[in-house]
């Protein structure tokens, strides 16, 4: 920067240069004078001795001057003088290339945040997740500690495996203010080794800690979060005691800021060490612990060496397993890359193919310019004409509107960076709903090298051709004719024809991205969701269910809850569930042991269920269809029979396709507690679950009034977040303070629910689309504006120059109707031409939007046609402005101007 | 006469003019009209150059930084702007000063044998 301080404080070395020369004659003034000399003579000789003035305060200068810098500053000072003296021309093409700009650069913010983040971990392209495997591919589920045990002994490849897992997505860290919440995955010992990762403070976890020796206190390492936010930077942390869902554990350490495992969590993280016991020395399904684990490879082993080694393990492994069915689903093992994990492939090619298309937005903003950059090249070849003539070399020329291409586009990127922020804000719900990242207004290196890059690039393509063609242009023809305005030959309007007609083609294949986006955001709507969402609205309550450690939270919390809600004025029905359809449920799910070996057997051995807890008000308020049998009902309660409901997707994989639904009702299953089996009442009509998209997963539902302590999965369905769906007669978000003000009576910690009305639960499960959707009617609508007033731009062009050409055709007698044809054919070509080449283009669209699309085909006619449609229709629309110009030439004025 | 002859000419002269200059500093900061003077009364006006070509050279000077300039007030009372010889001015004309003696001792030496 020390040549910006200069340019500044070169102006005052000048005038103290001014000054000291100034001095300097006044005091040999005066000395002549003291000798005696007149007043005149004195000051002509004080001059005659000093020399020329001028000249020596000019050379004197010159010992300042950095010449090539200077005169690079003339030219973007010239640039400047040009804009304004052109503002139309200035904005126009500052705004196109803004637009552009800024569409690339937030596209890349995300890209960057999302994709190209690094992992916090050391060498992080050697963790790899490893999978068991078996006929029905990759296990949903982990592995056991025996598997894991055998890996660690025999393998040669690993460096390190380590491994964890969730009880709850949610635990409570005891504070001075009331529970907070936080992740709590539980590690293995040696796993901040295997991510490379030392604590910032204490020693972390050792294999002590493991050991699950009776009284050894159980062990925490804390986030840097948790550390700061929960306990104030406290330095003495280490051997403090913490209370953590309601028991004690030791601090141990506290791991650098920045640090997560799982990668990218929701709440802040407190890593507990895996305790062994019992459920690891088994390999039986339901019986043993299983593990999500990572590991790292030796240096210098690839990932398929790994592989391959640790599938003749594991081939060894699954003879151990004595289950014949539960060794067919573990014979193999699947190794990924784990920061292939942390984002879901379709999110990555979709984030690819938004940045793909930011960037084609951004291609058809420079070709713009350039076409009008060529254009004024041509207005203004008497200028370069007199440039050249008076000595200027093409170089200097070249360099000259390089310049003024890079000050457009440097204006741009200043103006691109406030439309950055302001996308990034108006995407800001989607951003941190999908990838859970908030972007700040921070500087970030990243973005100012993008900006820097675009800058530049966006000047190279949109003024080098300008550039060229002016300074390649002879100089004699454009002196001699009178005009400034001079044609700029054939040659010069085909290559501007081209850059529309490119332009063209990209914006088609943007529109036609657009188009199916829309089509599909369409299906989604109306795809039958197997419920309604209209008039609910859900409390997501996060309860402290270790504060009923030992008393019935069924009956003294949930029951009164319920009860208070219903009666609040407008409710309609009320229910608890521990999910609502499409929302972010925690999944629960359940496998089925069988003894024997027949078909039916192992269909069952391999169902995968998902597990709901829900109240007898549930089918009100979403108005679930029955097919058979009863909802659950008041008359069900922990007294009477259990009795559980089932959907059809269970009932069908459960019984046999063709028998299931009948059969299903009526049949014992699962057991509430040891004593007596549940039996299926009813079977429910099916409904997206997990996503609009998704058909249903078989799906067991159980009664919550009929869960007590002593139920096996009391735990598992009451510790965990409960929400409250509730139906409403009126506009489901003014009841909301009404709600909130019933469950913080009920009980101060449901203070803190979320509500959410379920019309907007479905909405946010379009995430994907929605947001592609959204992102891509932008890019396709500014796409279509700029090509169409591009060839606008053109065809205004080419009827300015041909003004005497029409004007003696209509003079020899053509109809007004026949100059408007010809107008008309030309911009038709142009737009034939890009229609075709932008066709040809979409067809590639089919591999990078593929996992975007639902119910409708990327070769989808209807969209082809209607984005042809739409460009062809906006295309002549802006035809036939500069066609109407064309017939209403009148002829005398035209050859009159000859 | 050729230009490549009339700047090689200047170089010469513009080297001497600034070791005058970085010389005469060294012994006390000075004002660029005090420096024309004592310039010329130490060459016992043998010298006599243009006064304001001081000036190119002493800009010259200031940009390599061998020589600071601050305005003060001189004894006559006088808003004068005052150079100073900063240290690696002094390291720049000790270099220069044994550089033009090695170059006055060659030419000398080729000299010799015509004269004899």
């Amino acid at each position: 920067m020390r040549w910006l301080t200069n340019l500044f404080s070169r102006q005052e070395t000048y005038a103290d240069l001014s000054q000291e020369i100034q001095q300097h004659l006044e005091e040999k003034i005066e000395e002549l004078m003291a000798g005696g000399m007149a007043p005149q003579q004195a000051e002509q000789q004080a001059k005659r001795d000093f020399g020329n003035v001028a000249l020596l305060e000019e050379s004197a200068r010159e010992a300042w001057a950095r010449p090539a810098f200077d005169s690079i500053w003339a030219d973007v000072c010239y640039a400047g003088r040009q804009m304004k003296r052109s503002p139309g021309f200035a904005i126009m093409a500052i705004a196109t290339l803004a637009t552009g700009i800024a569409a690339s650069a937030a596209m890349f913010t995300v890209v960057d945040r999302v994709l190209l983040r690094p992992l916090p971990y050391e060498r992080a392209g050697q963790l790899v997740q490893i999978k068991e495997a078996g006929k029905n591919g990759p296990s949903m589920f982990g592995a056991p500690y025996l598997d894991i045990e055998q890996w660690r002994e025999r393998s040669q490849t690993l460096a390190e495996i380590a491994f964890h897992t969730y009880d709850k997505p949610t635990s409570f860290l005891e504070g001075n203010s009331g529970p907070v919440q936080v992740n709590t995955p539980r590690v293995s010992t040696n796993l901040f080794e295997t991510l490379g990762v030392r604590p910032a403070i204490g020693r972390g976890f050792d294999s002590s800690d493991s050991s699950g020796q009776k009284g050894g206190a159980k062990t925490a390492v804390l986030s840097d979060t948790v550390w700061r936010d929960g306990f104030g930077e406290d330095p003495n942390i280490l051997g403090r005691v913490i209370r953590l869902n309601g028991e004690s554990y030791a601090v141990v350490g506290v791991m650098p800021r920045g640090f997560q495992f799982p990668f990218n969590p929701e709440k802040p993280q407190i890593w507990t060490a895996i305790q062994l016991g019992d459920t690891d020395k088994e390999r039986a399904k339901n019986a043993a612990q299983e593990y999500t684990i990572i590991a790292r490879l030796k240096e210098g082993v690839t990932m398929e060496a790994a592989q391959a080694e640790l599938r003749v393990i594991q081939n060894e492994v699954a003879k151990q397993y004595t289950d014949a069915h539960a060794r067919e689903n573990v014979m193999s093992v699947e190794l990924l890359s784990y920061a292939d994990t942390v984002v879901e492939g379709g999110v990555r090619n979709a984030l690819w193919a938004l940045l793909g298309a930011a960037g084609v937005l951004w291609l058809i903003a420079c070709l713009n310019v350039t076409s009008l950059l060529l254009a004024r090249a041509a207005t203004r070849q008497r200028e370069i004409a007199v440039r050249a003539a008076l000595g200027a070399s093409r170089w200097r020329i070249i360099r000259q509107l390089f310049v003024e291409g890079l000050v457009l586009s440097l204006t741009a990127s200043l103006l691109g960076i406030g439309l950055v922020f302001a996308a990034l804000r108006i995407f800001e719900r989607e951003l941190s709903l999908q990838f859970r990242i908030h972007v700040g207004m921070a500087p970030n290196s990243a973005l100012v090298l993008c900006l820097l890059g675009l800058t530049l690039l966006s000047a190279v393509i949109s003024s080098v051709w300008p550039a060229l063609v002016a300074a390649r242009a002879s100089i004699d023809p454009a002196l001699r004719q009178g005009g400034a305005r001079s044609g700029g030959g054939r040659h010069q309007h085909r290559g501007r024809g081209l850059l529309v007609v490119s332009q063209m083609a990209m914006s088609l294949a943007l529109l036609v991205a657009c188009g199916l986006l829309l089509r599909t955001l369409f299906a989604l709507r109306h795809v039958s969701l197997g419920f309604k969402s209209d008039h609910v609205i859900v409390a997501d309550m996060v309860i402290p269910a270790y504060r009923f450690d030992g008393r019935n939270m069924t009956r003294e919390l949930y029951q009164p809850l319920v009860e208070r809600v219903e009666h609040l004025s407008g409710v309609e029905a009320a229910s608890l569930t521990t999910g609502v359809p499409l929302g972010k449920r925690f999944p629960i799910l359940l496998t089925f042991a069988t003894d024997e070996n027949d078909p039916a057997s192992v269909r069952v051995e391999d169902l995968v269920t998902q597990f709901r807890a829900v109240g007898p008000g549930l089918q009100r308020v979403f108005g679930f269809r029955m097919l058979s049998g009863r909802f659950f009902n008041e008359g069900d309660t922990a007294s009477s029979q259990p009795v559980i409901v089932v959907n059809r997707a269970f009932a069908r994989a459960y019984f046999g396709k063709n028998q299931g639904l009948d059969k299903a009702v009526g049949q014992q299953l699962l057991s509430y507690d040891k004593e007596k089996l549940a039996e299926i009442v009813g079977v429910v009509d099916e409904e997206r679950q997990s996503s609009v998209i998704e058909p249903s997963q078989p799906e067991v539902e159980v009664c919550i009034p009929q869960i007590t302590p002593k139920t096996g999965f009391y735990r598992v369905a009451e510790g965990l977040a409960m929400n409250l769906a509730v139906r409403t007669d009126r506009n489901p978000i003014s009841f909301i303070p009404e709600f909130r003000r019933a469950l913080t009576s009920a009980s101060p910690e449901l203070a803190g629910s979320t509500f959410t009305t379920m019309d907007q639960v479905v909405e946010d499960s379009f995430g994907d689309q929605r947001m592609a959707a959204r992102l891509l009617q932008i890019f396709a609508g500014a796409a279509l504006l700029l090509c169409v007033a591009g060839l606008y731009g053109l065809l205004a062009y080419l009827v300015s120059q041909r003004t005497q050409e029409f004007g003696v055709r209509i003079a020899l007698g053509a109809r007004r109707g026949q100059v408007i044809t010809l107008v008309i054919r030309q911009a038709g070509w142009i737009l034939l031409a890009g229609s075709a080449i932008g066709l040809a283009l979409s067809f590639f669209l089919k591999r990078l939007l593929a996992s975007f699309l639902y119910g409708v085909q990327a070769r989808d006619a209807l969209t082809l046609s209607a984005a042809v449609l739409l460009l062809l229709g906006t295309g002549l629309a802006a035809a036939y402005i500069p066609a109407r110009r064309a017939a209403s030439v009148d002829p005398m004025q035209a050859l009159r101007a000859e | 006469m050729e230009p490549g002859n009339t700047s090689e000419q200047r170089d010469l002269f513009r080297g001497a003019l600034e070791i005058m200059i970085l010389r005469s500093l060294r012994r006390q900061p000075m004002h660029g009209y005090a420096l024309v003077q004592h310039i010329r009364r130490q060459s016992n006006e043998l010298l006599l150059v243009e006064e304001g070509s001081l000036y190119p050279a002493l800009q010259r000077l200031l940009k390599k930084k061998f020589l600071t300039a601050d305005w003060q007030i001189s004894p006559t009372g006088r808003k004068v702007r005052t150079y100073q010889i900063t240290r690696s001015g002094v390291l720049h004309l000790e270099r220069e000063v044994s550089l033009f003696n090695r170059m006055l001792k060659g030419i000398a030496l080729v000299l010799a044998p015509a004269k004899s």
